[in-house]
């Protein structure tokens, strides 16, 4: 019995000094990444809960607010996984490891993508520029919701509480707005996305102008986790069109979590004109899209 | 202790022998309790007949023995006046008589110590801060029940003040407000308001682990009682809810010192222990509402123990006769909680009936359970003892498996035997007569474990509370823990007299060494734990890191906002604002007005107007996270705050000029 009592005292002893990874590690393992690490790598810290001390320790270059709040990894070439404890992300299960390497107590493994894609235009980029305007529509008429630098209002000391509304954001005259901000979505990862709240009757018409297209239109939606948790009937829409032609529309299901579409463009591949995204009314709660244009395999 | 090897069949009488030491007067008396056990209950009546054959019987000799010492006594001279003991020698005779007092109160003043010494280092927990509001409003009744005791008892003294907190019962509360008083304010034994606050619920803990104590060395030995104290004492989450205004670890002692108290008016009898488990009863209905089923402890137990005097007497006098105890607890139970509650003075069955409905269809919170945050029914069934296993030393679960197994089987051999006897026919096990315990002291400790557990096997129960809701089992897993390690000294002492010759001083050192041999890991784990007791999981399970792997939760709360007062003091700049996320505000309060960190930090309830922002790390709390970063458009920390290497803090910085 004694023996017990031992045991428990000797892994109590190395899991709380030789099991921790010093910072010295995560230094070397940031020096490692920093000459290595292209701007369209993902860098991905495993496990998940480790994250916080992989952004802080990496910093913004290597695990800024882009790479960790991605839509999903697909646009990414290569990836390198920070780990620690041996453990590995699910989303490089079907990737290829190319190298690996030891940095102390961190494991650094290379990957790559299985079915790279090229990139041609990220919407979320051009938010805030003078390339994407908003409206809302009523019937007939349609009603401008000019770009406003505000305040934003991330929240107060309750949780759940809701998306942070962003400051810089296009606001309509129903009080109902469009910003990018990030997701806490089903599975407790983030997401930057396109929000859209709620506007009543009307439909919130985006238009993205001078994309250029490729073979396929790529994307997600979803709501915030406290919605999402709970499943219901609701649905929300989100249409696509270019050069006064629909692209695709995808339906949201209230509970299904950050989901991902895409509708083939091949017709539109290679041409540059505006994508314009319709979300439909009366959608009682805050909505986040994103897209891209994107040459697929 | 004594130590007697001896076959295992014979271990609870041996066990339970009284020490090497002798015992006098009242000690002799408490501790003996096999003979205790083979007395009947006193506090049901048996029927008439035998009861007063009974007293004749005994008058009778009362009147024979007189005649008779009458009779021989020779006539006396006169003796030399009695020489009066010294003060020393009367030290060591009080001391012998109550040895077992001053073990309990050894160690529970041991740990209130180290309670004490370690509360400056350890934040405000959310709750604790409403309580803290709670208790100097209570003050400021209690000041005016001192100087215009009538103008106090009026409606409208009452009601404003204590309406503040009255979803909870006001004798914690009080004690704070009171402790607050005295400690801080009179006599300035503690420079902390919080400490002050805080001292009744660290008393309460040692109370829990004196209780404790008694209970273990008096069923079953001293060295039981050492064991079970150490065991309640060294669990990581029971050590950090100790030292909090609250109210988790209280009802924990007073939940034990009910059935305790019970349990002794069931072996006592008389009026006096009765009625002093009525009080307890009232008490602790008033320190928690876990109190409420407390019956559902006593009132099996008392069938099983009195079934047949009740029987047989309703069957001769057509009434149920109820065990006094029963009866002191029932009423003077709900007496003392509307007494002592001055919220429950006016509107009284309204607001009992609103009390009862807030704690009935309590909100369900959130709370991460093996990667999934749970906010709703179904609760997971898996979740009570898995959080067990993973907060709860391994050596003591294994103890109380080898205890709980003991008692377990010596309560099945008593109960195939009455059935045996019952039925007229012995069964095929056990062979022999198992031990009597009238007191069915092992039914009554399985029935306070199974029903501070049995709620959380039920789906609709909320698991929001972690540990802490079930905790009022744990005071008798922990006894039950105390007699486990009897059994397995008891076998480890024959293969050291099989192969060594101890003498006794050597077999107290050797005892001793098993014992640090087996709770190193826990006292290095409840040391180690602190000031994260919420983040520590045990060694089993990986220890912090473990617990992160597993998606257990990480705390909640919001009570670790303390742990960054270094950073803070050398990276904050004065003046700054802070927004402190799931820290409540009285308890932020609490946390600048005693320096606990930097005084010239102004908190603020949202990340829009701080240049630092915090994030308590919970899963669901994410939320928080990822809005900071929409915010500061940002997701690199300024600093994160870890124990274990598991991240129990971030701390973004807005970056200058970005609004």
């Amino acid at each position: 019995m004694p023996l017990v009592g031992i045991v428990e005292l000797v892994l109590h002893v190395k899991q709380t000094t030789s099991d921790v990874v010093p910072a010295s590690d995560w230094t070397a393992a940031r020096d490692a990444l920093t000459t290595e690490a292209r701007p369209d790598d993902l860098v991905i810290f495993a496990p998940f809960w480790v994250d916080p001390i992989g952004r802080e320790q990496l910093g913004d270059e290597l695990a800024g607010l882009r790479r960790e709040a991605r839509p999903d990894e697909s646009r990414f070439a290569r990836a390198f996984e920070v780990g620690i404890r041996g453990a590995h992300r699910e989303e490089l299960a079907g990737w290829k490891k190319t190298a690996e390497r030891q940095i102390g107590k961190i494991t650094i493994g290379t990957y790559e993508n299985p079915a790279p894609v090229k990139l041609r235009t990220d919407l979320l980029e051009l938010v805030g520029t003078d390339r994407v305007t908003v409206s809302r529509v009523d019937g007939a008429s349609e009603t401008a919701c000019p770009f406003q630098h505000g305040i934003g209002q991330p929240g107060g000391l309750g949780v759940p509480q809701g998306p942070a509304v962003p400051g810089d954001r296009y606001v309509c005259s129903s009080g109902a707005y469009v910003g990018a901000a990030v997701l806490h979505a089903l599975d407790h990862h983030p997401h930057l996305c396109l929000f859209v709240s709620p506007s009543g009757a009307g439909t919130l018409r985006i238009r993205f102008a001078k994309i250029v297209f490729g073979s396929a239109l790529h994307g997600h939606s979803g709501v915030q986790w406290v919605n999402e948790r709970t499943p219901s009937a609701e649905r929300i829409t989100v249409a696509f069109s270019a050069f006064d032609r629909p692209i695709g529309q995808n339906v949201h299901r209230v509970g299904a979590g950050w989901t991902g579409f895409e509708f083939p463009t091949p017709e539109l591949a290679g041409q540059k004109g505006d994508l314009v995204a319709e979300v439909g009314a009366a959608t009682p709660r805050s909505y986040c899209f994103e897209a891209d244009t994107r040459d697929v395999p | 202790m004594s130590e007697r090897p001896n076959d295992e069949d014979d271990e609870r009488e041996r066990i339970t022998e009284p020490p090497a030491a002798p015992r006098e007067d009242d000690a002799q008396k408490l501790d003996q309790p096999e003979r205790e056990r083979n007395t009947d209950p006193p506090s049901v009546p048996r029927d008439d007949d035998a009861q007063k054959q009974d007293q004749a019987a005994s008058q009778s000799t009362r009147k024979t023995k007189k005649k008779a010492a009458a009779a021989e006594s020779p006539p006396k001279e006169p003796e030399p006046p009695a020489k009066e003991p010294d003060l020393g020698t009367r030290a060591r005779a009080w001391a012998t008589s109550n040895t077992d007092p001053l073990i309990g109160g050894g160690i529970a003043a041991v740990y209130v110590a180290w309670l004490l010494a370690t509360a400056r280092s350890l934040g405000f927990s959310r709750d604790e801060g409403f309580y803290f509001t709670a208790a100097y409003d209570y003050k400021r009744w209690f000041a005016l029940l001192a100087d215009a005791p009538l103008k106090a008892l009026e409606r409208t003294s009452i009601d404003p003040i204590w309406q503040n907190n009255h979803e909870h019962p006001a004798l914690m509360k009080s004690l704070f407000a009171l402790s607050h008083t005295l400690l801080h304010d009179r006599f300035k034994v503690f420079e902390d308001d919080s400490t002050a606050f805080r001292f009744p619920g660290m008393l309460m803990m040692g109370l829990a682990l004196f209780v404790t104590y008694l209970f273990a060395a008096r069923a079953f030995s001293r060295r039981a009682g050492v064991i079970a104290a150490i065991t309640l004492g060294l669990m990581p989450n029971v050590f950090y809810h100790a030292h909090l205004a609250c109210f988790d670890v209280p009802i924990m002692a007073m939940w034990t010192t009910c059935i305790y108290v019970y349990w002794r008016s069931e072996k006592e009898g008389g009026l006096s222990w009765a009625l002093l488990a009525g009080i307890v009863y009232g008490l602790t209905l008033e320190t928690k509402h876990n109190a409420w089923m407390l019956p559902a402890v006593f009132l099996p137990h008392a069938l099983v123990v009195h079934g047949r005097a009740i029987s047989r007497h309703a069957a001769k006098s057509s009434r149920i006769p109820i065990p006094t105890s029963l009866v002191a607890m029932a009423v003077l139970g709900p007496a003392l909680f509307v007494l002592l509650w001055p919220w429950l003075w006016n509107d009284t069955l309204p607001r009992i009936q609103e009390y009862v409905n807030f704690h009935v269809h309590h909100d369900y919170y959130n709370i991460e359970f093996l990667g999934q945050t749970y906010f709703g029914p179904p609760s997971p069934r898996s979740y009570m003892p898995v959080m067990i296993a993973a907060t709860v030393p391994t050596i003591s679960l294994v103890l109380f498996a080898i205890g709980a197994f003991d008692r377990a089987r010596a309560l099945l051999a008593r109960l195939a035997w009455w059935l045996g006897e019952a039925w007229g026919r012995m069964l095929a096990w056990p062979k022999a007569a198992p031990e009597k315990d009238r007191a069915q002291t092992d039914l009554l400790i399985f029935l306070a474990i199974a029903v501070a557990l049995g709620p959380f096997v039920l789906p609709r129960t909320p698991i929001f509370g972690g540990t802490k809701h079930w905790i009022t089992a744990y005071p008798f897993l922990a006894i039950l823990a105390g007699r486990g390690f009897d059994l397995v000294w008891t076998r480890l002492a024959l293969l050291l007299a099989k192969r060594t010759t101890l003498d006794a001083t050597k077999r107290i050192a050797a005892q001793v060494v098993v014992v640090a041999c087996c709770f190193g890991g826990a006292l290095a784990t409840t040391v180690h734990s602190h000031p994260f007791g919420l983040s520590a999981y045990v060694p089993l399970f990986g220890g912090t890191a473990g617990g992160a792997d597993l998606g257990l939760n990480r705390q909640f709360w919001g009570f670790t906002t303390e742990s960054l007062a270094p950073w803070l003091a050398a990276n904050a700049k004065p003046g700054e604002t802070l927004y402190f996320m799931d820290t409540a505000w009285p308890s932020w309060q609490r946390l600048i007005a005693e320096k606990r960190i930097p005084e010239t930090l102004r908190g603020v309830s949202s990340p829009a107007e701080a240049e630092l922002s915090i994030v308590h790390h919970e899963q669901h709390i994410n939320e928080v996270d990822y809005n900071i970063w929409t915010e500061y458009r940002s997701s690199t920390p300024a600093y994160v705050l870890t124990h274990d290497g598991v991240p129990i803090i971030t701390v973004y910085r807005r970056a200058r000029g970005h609004r």
